[in-house]
């Protein structure tokens, strides 16, 4: 069934739509993320403008957030004050990225920058992670107990100025590095289309040690209030929010969730963690691909849009 | 020689008359209508098709001509401005180096014609009433590019609009369900954009334009896609607002019925 979505301006098959926001889902029910980052780049290679896939995408991922905030919400398990810094900061990183996102798609350089960035990201994290979780399977087979994480342990983080006290993590930390965080998150999210889940999380418990009860809900929290700011602001700025495409991307992908994380409830954590690494890193081989190899037609054609009148 | 100078003159008097003195009551003259005057794009629309149909009405003493008759139709979207990149290899990365910006471009373009179109008038005929691809004015904007690489801008930019079934050029596409009268069908693709299109047919015989008609068919979305698009355009505050509170709505709602406490 063809659907024609009114701001990308072009039809499209609502069944492949609906199963694709239903795979991702499905992914981010399992391994406990956004997907967004898994979500742009199939909607980017099924044909939809990229600028309405990156702005598309931000408004899913408030929804496929929404959610898991409330669950958590209810568990008690948010640190309200750490996500309203996150966000606070989040909000200058996605107003520098939508103002970016505007100049590249005049110069031309939208999809490269995409490309580029998507292919040092994923591929960074997706080899970390592939590490990390190798290391947790070597380790458990050899029997030994994995190195537990002591909420004591400091690093040079917790030697910086402006520290403010948060009680719900029990953390004592100064703002620098949560402000780095949560705008770098931010200005990520909305230049490329990512909730930034899959790299908040192993930033707050690494660098800032948030107990791992809380960092989940917090991130998503965040990620939300991120997203919502970013959807707004694209709205406003690059006008390339279809909302037809957004409503069929949440349903499958609402659904799709449940099913991934009654089955990520079975599985290992490093085994999670390994196979999100190959993800993450596939999609990141992937641009690199079309970065690398000789492009069928060296040629591409985009329209100028008119300023609105 | 001399027998076939004279009717030369003999004809060129007859034309020169004709144009000057009662042009229209002499010459054929040209009778055409689009099928529809509007496309409308709803939820489902996957592209449709205009029917472009009409009649070359001749007066009672006209001389039938012996040469042949032809028509064209010319389907010319909204102008836009548009800009064709070429990637080239820098440090080992296929990237967008350089580019070439054409103002005012139809954003759709269909051609249909009786014959080649070659056949039916000279190139300075087609350049002048833009009749071709070949013939459309793709004038770059300010480049300094040598002509053979303007030249392969502009190919690969007819090339991307065929592909994308935005440019088409179909000779011999007319039938002629008479002598006198003619229809064409021109296909409109899903992806079309939206406004006022012109369609011109042209007459032609023995290289000259005869007469030529033009009509106007608005292409716009209507309904629901009318509704959001324009919101998005006018009010982009409100469309934002609404996107997030239909996604928070969503997540709610997703969150209610899963449950499972």
């Amino acid at each position: 069934m063809q659907i024609y979505l009114p701001i990308a301006e072009l039809p499209i098959n609502v069944f492949m739509i609906f199963a694709m926001g239903g795979t991702v889902g499905f992914l981010s029910g399992l391994f406990g993320i956004g997907g967004g980052f898994l979500l742009t780049p199939l909607l980017i290679f099924s044909g939809i403008p990229p600028a309405v896939s990156v702005a598309t995408v931000t408004t899913q991922i408030v929804a496929s957030s929404a959610s898991g905030v409330l669950s958590y919400w209810r568990k008690a398990g948010i640190d309200f004050k750490l996500a309203g810094v996150l966000l606070c900061s989040g909000v200058i990183g996605s107003a520098l990225g939508v103002w970016i996102f505007g100049i590249l798609q005049r110069l031309g350089q939208l999809d490269l920058v995409i490309s580029l960035a998507y292919v040092t990201f994923l591929g960074t994290i997706g080899v970390l992670m592939l590490g990390e979780s190798m290391k947790a399977i070597m380790r458990r087979k050899s029997g030994k107990e994995p190195a537990g994480r002591r909420p004591g342990q400091h690093n040079w983080v917790h030697g910086l100025p402006f520290k403010v006290r948060f009680r719900r993590s029990k953390l004592y930390v100064s703002v620098i590095p949560i402000f780095g965080i949560g705008s770098s998150i931010g200005f990520l999210g909305s230049v490329l289309g990512i909730g930034g889940g899959f790299m908040m999380v192993p930033a707050l418990i690494y660098l800032l040690r948030v107990p791992a009860n809380i960092v989940i809900g917090t991130s998503l929290l965040q990620i939300l209030a991120t997203m919502a700011v970013a959807t707004f602001l694209h709205a406003i700025n690059t006008q390339s929010v279809d909302i037809v495409l957004a409503l069929t991307l949440m349903i499958g992908g609402v659904i799709g969730a449940q099913f991934g994380a009654q089955v990520g409830q079975g599985m290992r954590g490093e085994h999670l963690r390994l196979g999100l690494g190959l993800l993450v890193l596939l999609v990141g081989l992937r641009f690199a691909f079309n970065l690398v190899v000789e492009p069928e037609d060296l040629y591409s054609v985009s329209v100028i849009e008119e300023p609105v009148k | 020689m001399r027998l076939a100078l004279q009717s030369l003159t003999t004809l060129l008097t007859i034309t020169l008359l004709a144009f000057s003195a009662a042009a229209p009551a002499l010459a054929e003259k040209l009778v055409s209508a689009v099928s529809s005057s509007r496309v409308a794009i709803t939820s489902n629309f996957t592209g449709t098709q205009i029917l472009v149909y009409g009649e070359i009405a001749r007066d009672a003493e006209t001389v039938s001509r012996t040469g042949n008759q032809d028509v064209v139709v010319v389907v010319e979207g909204p102008l836009e401005r548009v800009t064709t990149w070429r990637k080239d290899r820098i440090v080992g990365l296929w990237i967008n180096a350089t580019s070439q910006t054409y103002i005012a471009v139809p954003s759709f373009y269909a051609v249909h014609a009786t014959d080649d179109l070659r056949n039916i008038a000279s190139e300075d005929w087609l350049k002048q009433y833009r009749i071709g691809l070949e013939n459309l004015p793709l004038a770059a904007l300010g480049t300094r590019a040598p002509a053979t690489e303007r030249k392969a801008f502009k190919e690969a930019f007819l090339r991307d609009r065929v592909q994308h079934g935005l440019y088409s050029q179909m000779s011999k596409s007319i039938n002629f369900l008479s002598p006198t009268l003619f229809s064409t069908t021109v296909d409109l693709p899903a992806t079309i954009p939206t406004g006022d299109y012109k369609v011109t047919t042209f007459l032609f015989s023995g290289g000259v334009l005869l007469d030529s008609q033009e009509q106007v068919l608005t292409v716009a979305k209507i309904g629901f896609e009318q509704v959001t698009f324009n919101l998005s355009r006018q009010y982009p505050a409100v469309y934002g607002a609404l996107a997030i509170i239909l996604a928070l709505f969503t997540g709610w709602i997703a969150g209610v019925i899963f449950k499972k406490d």
